[in-house]
């Protein structure tokens, strides 16, 4: 049992050396000068590393405003598809609906369409409204049902809960939104945390949406503004590497929120 | 039980999610349908062309009529997809089943698997563009060690392991299918290994008849997931595309957004590319899911 152990975290961190390479070089290039990082093999100290490119990130493209733009875009969008789909998922699961085998056959049905047979409606409909350029586009469709993953994964969270649950709450006088607000939602957490997450990703993500709708670079997302680092005479590839791995913290701090909530030894069962 | 106020409340709750299903949906969809009949470059709505079924004929392969940059991209968008995905998912499997041993310290190695699929797509492909750079990245300076200077590929840059390499990106971001096999193990009863080992059953034998059968709802999902999703591949194709000779990385999908976005705009035929390639999709998962009916077990049978 013992070697077997030791066989397991042998090809583990072989496994995990491999994968973080990208990352490795994408770090010793981001701390070199931009004559350097096409040196091999690397002639640097890691005293000579050039911290400094991490500010230089910030100074050649207003990088922080991008930073703020998904942030504002994704908080947005996440907080209308966590609400709109947890609702939807709620009157699918639990509440009288007249026509509900169908609404919820369109819902399995659009759950498989692709989005590219949508795409270029959604581009004429936008634009017939004077939206594109804007962030509408980008936020708006998240407050209509927030994508058919989350309805889906609302619907099948909820009807998971016994039904005594809100009747009891009914029976001390709870509207049906105090029912949703109070009761269900809280025993949802877990669902609740994986739609905020993986919605979170996906509009941190986002790349073919912005790059249609979006043309003024100040109101870039850092997917699309981490692109000006090349398209820029000349690539600073140096800064390029840096700006991808602070776009990745935002990610990796959501991630380990969300961990953390679903690890079975912080919760009481 | 139910009072009379409460009826019918449904329709507050859902309303939201139907107004959007109505309008980002269902007449985006036929919007779709009508205008892959026509001919029509985006500008206005007097310049609309009825042509029937001339753009779905263009899509055929070997008639006269037929469009050989989209059979180029479709071929491309098959070729990895059928290669990308399963070997996406066997990395994924893999590294799950190590990952599923209580051992101390998997957390950190969970973390470190996950990382990747965390990063922007343009994150990704800037880093693999830059290791994989046949000049100054990594990859090729380690080669040069063993390989002469001449024979080293120029991977993104070579009409043959552009795709290879993409492929290989593509096995790197398995952190997400991981995560969805490492849950499917945790509901492994425990039971059952036990019950297999007392009848003698050695590791291979127990994961061929207790692990796979009982993972293999997640499979089908991951599976079908993997597979939509990488036949609608479009970031890295459109990033990594100047790169690539010959077409080698023009996807369907970057076929579909030049041919409608990019001057002339051909918003018609655009459309009837997407159409197509929704009959792709289906085609390839319509079958996965029917043969998933018979083969996959679950524990409930509805």
């Amino acid at each position: 049992m013992m070697r077997r152990s030791w066989i397991s975290y042998g090809v583990l961190t072989l496994l995990a050396m491999v994968s973080l390479t990208p990352f490795v070089w994408a770090f010793a290039t981001s701390l070199k000068p931009i004559e350097q990082a096409y040196e091999f093999p690397p002639t640097m100290t890691l005293e000579q590393a050039r911290w400094s490119n991490y500010t230089d990130v910030f100074d050649k493209l207003p990088f922080g405003q991008f930073m703020l733009n998904s942030t504002v875009i994704a908080l947005a969008a996440v907080t209308g598809a966590v609400l709109t789909s947890s609702m939807a998922g709620y009157a699918l699961a639990r509440l009288p609906l007249r026509g509900k085998r169908f609404w919820f056959a369109l819902l399995v049905a659009s759950l498989m369409l692709p989005s590219q047979v949508l795409l270029i409606p959604h581009f004429l409909m936008y634009e017939a409204l004077g939206w594109v350029g804007t962030y509408k586009p980008l936020i708006v469709p998240a407050w209509l049902g927030g994508g058919a993953f989350n309805v889906f994964l609302f619907r099948q969270y909820f009807r998971s809960i016994p039904m005594d649950v809100e009747e009891a709450a009914v029976l001390d006088g709870a509207t049906r939104w105090q029912c949703y607000r109070r009761v269900l939602m809280p025993m949802a957490r877990p669902a609740v945390v994986a739609a905020t997450v993986l919605s979170l990703l996906y509009h941190w993500q986002a790349f073919l949406n912005p790059l249609l709708y979006l043309s003024d670079f100040r109101k870039y997302p850092v997917s699309l503004g981490l692109r000006m680092y090349q398209t820029m005479a000349g690539t600073w590839v140096n800064l390029l590497m840096a700006a991808s791995l602070i776009a990745l913290v935002p990610m990796v701090v959501a991630f380990a929120c969300g961990f953390r909530a679903f690890d079975p030894r912080r919760r009481g069962h | 039980m139910m009072s009379r106020s409460w009826r019918d409340t449904g329709w507050a709750f859902a309303l939201p999610w139907m107004i959007g299903m109505v309008t980002l949906t269902l007449v985006p969809m036929w919007m779709s349908w009508s205008l892959s009949l026509t001919r029509w470059d985006g500008l206005s709505l007097g310049g609309i062309e009825w042509v029937g079924l001339t753009h779905y004929r263009a899509l055929i392969p070997g008639a006269p009529s037929t469009d050989e940059r989209a059979i180029k991209a479709v071929t491309n968008t098959l070729v990895y997809t059928v290669l990308a995905v399963p070997l996406n998912l066997m990395a994924a499997m893999g590294l799950a089943l190590l990952l599923s041993q209580r051992l101390r310290g998997m957390a950190i190695f969970r973390t470190v698997f996950f990382l990747p699929y965390m990063l922007s797509s343009v994150a990704t492909v800037m880093m693999w563009s830059w290791l994989f750079n046949p000049k100054f990245g990594l990859v090729n300076r380690v080669l040069s060690v063993i390989v002469a200077p001449d024979a080293l590929p120029g991977w993104l840059y070579s009409e043959f392991w552009c795709k290879p390499t993409l492929v290989l990106m593509h096995v790197w971001l398995c952190g997400g299918p991981m995560l969805v096999f490492l849950a499917a193990l945790q509901r492994v009863s425990p039971s059952l290994y036990e019950a297999a080992a007392l009848d003698g059953a050695g590791r291979w034998r127990r994961f061929w008849h207790v692990t796979l059968p009982q993972v293999s709802p997640a499979i089908l999902f991951n599976l079908v997931i993997g597979l939509i999703f990488a036949m609608q591949t479009f970031d890295r194709a459109y990033l990594l595309y100047d790169r690539s000779q010959n077409h080698g990385l023009l996807f369907l999908m970057l076929h579909l957004y030049r041919s409608a976005f990019d001057a002339p705009h051909r918003i018609g035929y655009a459309s009837a590319m997407a159409w197509v390639l929704f009959a792709l999709i289906t085609l390839m998962v319509v079958p996965i899911l029917m043969m998933g009916r018979r083969v996959v077990f679950y524990a409930v049978r509805r």
